[in-house]
């Protein structure tokens, strides 16, 4: 790997790249910004749209015929997964409600200890006096 | 033993023998590559303790846990942007936002997003807003035992906490911060022409879609700075022997393009209402029926913005200020972008400090 003093040609070109790139990248975003460009990309973008629908509809029929899962079906198996994490999650959040409970009962007992997850910090903290507001 | 068990281990000896000495070289001789991580997944971000507390539709609320003794009594509640996931905050130990006020002694609970299902598309910015952080503002209070709490929204997390707290003048929001919070769509030059466009149809995206997907969002975000994101590849190939360097490129990078998909509906709510018709900077958006005017919040308020913001410029930002109706208001702009304010290197010395500062007086 080339040293820092030695003379790299590609890191230079980098290195200018890398300094120039706002001002090139703002005057790519003014050409992006005009009436013609954002006409274009709406179109596109609809375009796109209506590909993406007639190629699914047709790729769907041939990976089926292929017995390789389409994009829906993949997207069924991530809706499935999901549900499974948003139970998932209401079993964490249950249980967490349980461990409070238990926690709350230890403290009323007296018997939590310091460092136990029972003893919640208290919420007494005050900020230093010389704090510009 | 069998010639074809002797033949399987002498390859698998091989192959272990090739991969040390190729780990071995790559070690040795470059050392920028040696710690790069396989992928991006395993690069570890989210490093802070925290423990869910509540979930409803495509809000998770997290709590993080305190680590002092003594904290403040006000929870903060920090609501991420529907399109942002939340480890941002929480990149990294000693790059971490949440780290840094839980050691400060801040009781901190986030309203993190995740993408919506298919079945999920009709959630609406009423539903965000309402519903789901409503209930997360619900279960804040329900875990903590008080009865008002500080909200911090970043990006269009301020937009949705500015949105309850217009609607709930009464409680229990005590503080609202917002970090570069967008609020007039006209500064957002670049989208504005883009939506406005009559070829622009985001009732059939919508149609077709059901959910805009991440890449969609993704792509829209980085049309902003189109060689922005080439230009920090090159920046990684110059710093490559930094490991620190290279470790803060991937994690930056990864967030960079981990955009979540939004509701179809959401999106049509923010493409028609916000940007097209500007209702959120003229108090003219209305949430099931209720208008949502920003000069009905009194509650003490932060803005921060970011001086190269290319995401929310200041045109898209400067409005809210003016428009939120507390006397206790303060606008701070600081140097960096949309991300590097909140999570860059140097906001550890710049907003951090400043943030805790302005909770803590007012977090008692």
């Amino acid at each position: 790997m080339a040293s820092e003093d030695s003379f790299d040609p590609i890191r230079l070109w980098r290195e200018w790249f890398v300094k120039s790139e706002k001002s090139l990248s703002d005057a790519l975003s003014e050409m992006m910004g005009n009436e013609h460009f954002s006409k274009g990309m709406g179109r596109y973008t609809l375009e796109a749209l209506h590909t993406h629908r007639m190629f699914s509809e047709t790729m769907g029929q041939h990976l089926a015929n292929l017995n390789i899962p389409s994009r829906s079906d993949i997207l069924d198996t991530n809706d499935r997964l999901a549900h499974m994490e948003e139970t998932l999650n209401r079993i964490q959040v249950e249980l967490r409600e349980q461990r409070s409970q238990i926690a709350r009962i230890t403290v009323l007992a007296g018997s939590a200890k310091p460092g136990d997850n029972a003893a919640r910090p208290a919420r007494t903290r005050k900020p230093a006096n010389n704090l510009d507001t | 033993m069998t010639a074809s068990a002797r033949a399987e281990i002498t390859n698998e000896d091989l192959e272990a023998s090739i991969r040390r000495t190729l780990d071995r070289t790559i070690a040795r001789n470059i050392p920028g590559l040696a710690p790069l991580p396989q992928t991006q997944t395993d690069l570890d971000v989210g490093p802070s303790a925290k423990e869910l507390v509540y979930s409803n539709e495509t809000a998770l609320l997290y709590h993080y846990l305190p680590t002092q003794s003594e904290i403040y009594r006000v929870p903060v509640l920090i609501v991420m942007s529907p399109v942002a996931k939340g480890y941002i905050l929480d990149l990294a130990k000693g790059q971490s936002l949440i780290e840094y006020l839980v050691m400060q002694g801040h009781d901190v609970y986030m309203l993190e997003w995740i993408g919506p299902r298919r079945d999920q598309s009709h959630l609406s910015l009423d539903n965000y807003v309402i519903d789901m952080l409503g209930g997360c503002i619900d279960a804040v209070l329900q875990d903590t035992g008080e009865n008002e709490l500080t909200l911090v929204g970043y990006c269009m997390g301020g937009m949705l906490s500015c949105m309850y707290s217009a609607l709930n003048v009464k409680g229990p929001v005590k503080n609202l911060a917002c970090f570069t919070t967008p609020i007039n769509a006209d500064g957002m030059e670049l989208y504005k022409r883009w939506m406005t466009a009559k070829s622009f149809d985001i009732d059939r995206l919508v149609k077709e879609l059901g959910n805009i997907p991440g890449d969609f969002v993704n792509t829209s975000l980085q049309a902003l700075r189109p060689l922005q994101r080439s230009a920090n590849q090159m920046k990684l190939l110059n710093n490559v022997e930094n490991d620190a360097f290279v470790k803060a490129h991937l994690r930056f990078d990864r967030w960079a393009v981990d955009q979540l998909p939004v509701p179809g509906e959401l999106a049509r709510t923010l493409v028609k209402d916000f940007m097209i018709d500007n209702k959120f900077v003229n108090n003219a958006l209305t949430l099931r029926g209720e208008r949502v005017d920003l000069g009905r919040i009194k509650v003490p308020f932060l803005h921060v913005a970011a001086q190269h913001d290319h995401i929310v410029p200041a045109a898209a930002s400067k409005d809210l200020l003016p428009n939120i109706g507390s006397q206790d208001k303060h606008e701070i702009v600081m140097k960096g972008g949309h991300v590097s304010l909140v999570a860059g290197g140097n906001a550890i010395f710049r907003l951090w400090p400043q943030l805790d500062t302005w909770l803590s007086v007012r977090d008692v």
